[in-house]
């Protein structure tokens, strides 16, 4: 044997280096300009999501009245608040001028808080604070509040995908391995499960089981896995079923290899880049599923926020304040724009043969 | 084929019948009832009430009551809108809900085949990564954010069209453009797509290589070619994206506040109005059931490759 295994050679008598079927899919991902920087853009939400706590944003619990609904901007709050105040009491007294005698106390106070605010801008280090994303009618930072939101949202998308992901991988392959009635059985509940309108049962355990005040995550984990695994235990079935009865399997069953080890070594890698784009495909739905729950109260509650529920409290306050529904909202739309493209580029990358592009 | 018709049909009725017993239990056996979370009631009257709507009864007899029920077509008395009957207020709400997802529907769907036909006969041109970018777009942002940020945009600062509400007659027209927009922008993306793709396939296909060599012209190749059979899988879509556009439609009504039967149902969950939430469900899973057997039917007499067995 002088050649080395790992060198191959083709019909020219090149040799080459095998390629895998992973560095073939790296090299495929990486020509895909917008897969990549899609690529660079989650895994920066990622980070920030994961190291939020010891990053240096403000605590999105802490409230500061003196510096409610303050507009998007880069300069000092202290600033945007004596802004805001002098404007207010421009107002005031045009309208006092005009003869709503009622409204004097009214400027009085402003002019009296405006004052205030003047003196304590210099001293007082809350005013120093920069808010680039604004704040909300309690003075909250709008910044610190939607990167906690996403936290809640890209949790409740990565365990709804893993669950499903286990589940069906596991019963998908069961399910195609077997065979048989089991096969049959199986593939019947999945059939009637997708007739079910969704979305409607889980509003009704929603709504039903989830106690006021109280965290409803875990029911909320619960409807979202439900039906999340039908699909990529379909995928996965179709997958063995057409393995099965390969070589490569009866040359590991004639070794003696049992089911169990036929299925998890043999199988399933060969159904990874489904799976994989399964994966990456389903992640940004699970996160709209639960988004759209919260929008509509039923999601996570009170205590918790999501990107949902943010959303849905800005479309309360859009006319005045614009930025406390577009903050969530852009921020949101950007992750799932990234996380549709990546799954499309994985698509492309890892089954270029692929029937189901759309 | 009418063998297979019948057959199909019969096995709606299964589905069906696990729909209505599933929602069923999963409401009763939630804890609270409709009368608790009301101002105390004195325990005689909410004997009676108990007592009016059977639900004294046991479990299992108010099931088979039930069911008899509605198999007569009588989904019974509402548990929190006193004056009226499930079946009213369905009545009420199901038309403009039928009205507002069938013209976003028809919507998407145009412009999304004439958005896929462009795409594909200009690929990998600026047509082609413009549309296909705003697709992208399409499938990622949720409808509840589009519907409040053309709120804001066309209602709030431009004042083209009425913020929200429904209003029947010419001026109805004017109010259903922003919730029909924001109802149909996904499936017109995924439609737009779906074309695509399948066009694409198309136009490296044999047969319409076979129809360009014997010279036939572009226009002629195109519409009776290649739309005939690269269309195929949009009808194949409108099934799923039928069930789509009804539980988006739960949060456009509630955007845009329109009288529907998604307002309704959210509230009624809310409100444990149990006879309610079963009626809208059972309604809403015939609709959807429906609407998949006809696809099913239609997209066979449509593709004669497709064997009934």
């Amino acid at each position: 044997m002088s050649r080395k295994i790992s060198k191959t050679v083709n019909e020219f008598n090149q040799q080459l280096k095998p390629i895998s079927l992973w560095a073939d899919a790296w090299k495929r991902l990486r020509r895909n300009r917008m897969a990549l920087i899609s690529l660079w853009i989650v895994v920066i939400y990622a980070i920030i999501a994961v190291a939020a706590p010891i990053l240096p944003f403000f605590d999105y619990r802490i409230q500061n009245l003196d510096h409610t609904n303050l507009p998007p901007s880069l300069r000092p709050a202290g600033q945007l608040a004596i802004e805001k105040l002098e404007s207010q009491i421009a107002v005031l007294k045009e309208r006092v001028g005009s003869g709503m005698d009622t409204l004097k106390p009214d400027l009085e106070r402003a002019e009296q808080e405006l004052a205030v605010a003047k003196d304590e801008l210099i001293s007082n280090p809350e005013n120093r604070k920069v808010y680039i994303f604004g704040t909300d009618n309690l003075g909250r930072d709008m910044l610190a509040k939607t990167i906690y939101g996403a936290r809640i949202s890209m949790l409740v998308g990565f365990i709804g995908t893993l669950t499903a992901v286990l589940v069906g991988v596991i019963l998908g392959a069961i399910s195609g391995y077997v065979g048989g009635w089991l096969d049959n059985l199986l593939m019947r509940f999945v059939d009637i499960m997708y007739g079910l309108p969704y979305m409607l049962i889980v509003i009704i355990l929603m709504a039903m089981f989830r106690k006021e005040g109280q965290s409803s995550i875990v029911i909320l984990f619960v409807g979202i896995a439900l039906v999340s695994w039908l699909t990529i235990a379909r995928v996965v079935r179709g997958q063995i079923i057409s393995l099965k009865n390969s070589e490569f399997v009866e040359a590991a069953r004639s070794m003696g290899a049992g089911p169990g080890r036929i299925i998890f070594r043999h199988l399933l890698p060969n159904a990874l880049g489904v799976i994989i784009v399964f994966t990456s495909l389903s992640l940004p739905s699970f996160i709209m599923n639960e988004s759209f729950l919260s929008f509509l109260g039923m999601g996570v509650s009170a205590p918790l926020s999501s990107w949902g529920s943010l959303v849905s409290e800005g479309a309360n306050t859009m006319e005045l304040y614009p930025w406390q529904l577009l903050a969530p909202a852009i921020e949101m739309t950007i992750f799932l724009f990234c996380m549709n493209f990546l799954g499309d580029g994985l698509r492309d990358a890892l089954d270029p043969q692929s029937k189901n592009r759309t | 084929m009418s063998k297979y018709i019948i057959r199909r049909l019969l096995s709606l009725i299964p589905t069906m019948f696990i729909i209505v017993t599933l929602s069923f239990f999963l409401i009763r056996f939630a804890p609270g009832g409709p009368f608790s979370s009301e101002k105390k009631v004195p325990e005689q009257v909410l004997q009676n009430l108990m007592r009016k709507y059977h639900m004294d009864e046991p479990m299992g007899k108010q099931y088979l009551r039930y069911l008899g029920d509605v198999l007569r077509g009588d989904f019974g008395p509402s548990f929190r809108y006193r004056d009226s009957t499930v079946n009213e207020l369905i009545a009420d709400s199901l038309p403009n809900s039928i009205v507002l997802g069938s013209f976003a529907l028809f919507c998407a769907t145009l412009a999304g085949i004439g958005v896929g036909i462009i795409s594909s006969l200009k690929q990998n041109r600026w047509q082609d990564y413009t549309a296909m970018s705003i697709a992208v777009v399409g499938i990622s942002v949720p409808l509840f954010v589009i519907g409040p940020v053309l709120q804001l945009a066309f209602a709030m600062k431009l004042h083209w069209f009425p913020l929200s509400g429904w209003i029947t007659g010419r001026d109805g027209l004017k109010a259903m453009v922003l919730p029909a927009l924001t109802l149909s922008f996904p499936y017109f993306a995924y439609i737009a797509r779906l074309s695509r793709a399948s066009l694409l396939e198309v136009l490296r296909s044999d047969y319409v290589r076979t129809a360009r060599a014997k010279g036939l012209p572009e226009r002629v190749v195109i519409v009776k070619h290649v739309l005939k059979g690269g269309l195929l899988p949009i009808v194949s879509y409108l099934g799923p994206a039928f069930s789509g556009i009804i539980t988006g439609s739960i949060v456009v009504e509630s955007v845009f506040a329109i009288p529907g039967v998604g307002r309704i149902f959210v509230q009624s969950a809310l409100n444990r109005d149990y006879t309610l939430i079963m009626g809208e469900v059972i309604v809403y899973s015939l609709i959807l059931v429906a609407m998949n057997f006809i696809v099913d039917i239609v997209y066979g007499f449509l593709d004669p490759r497709i064997a009934y067995k």
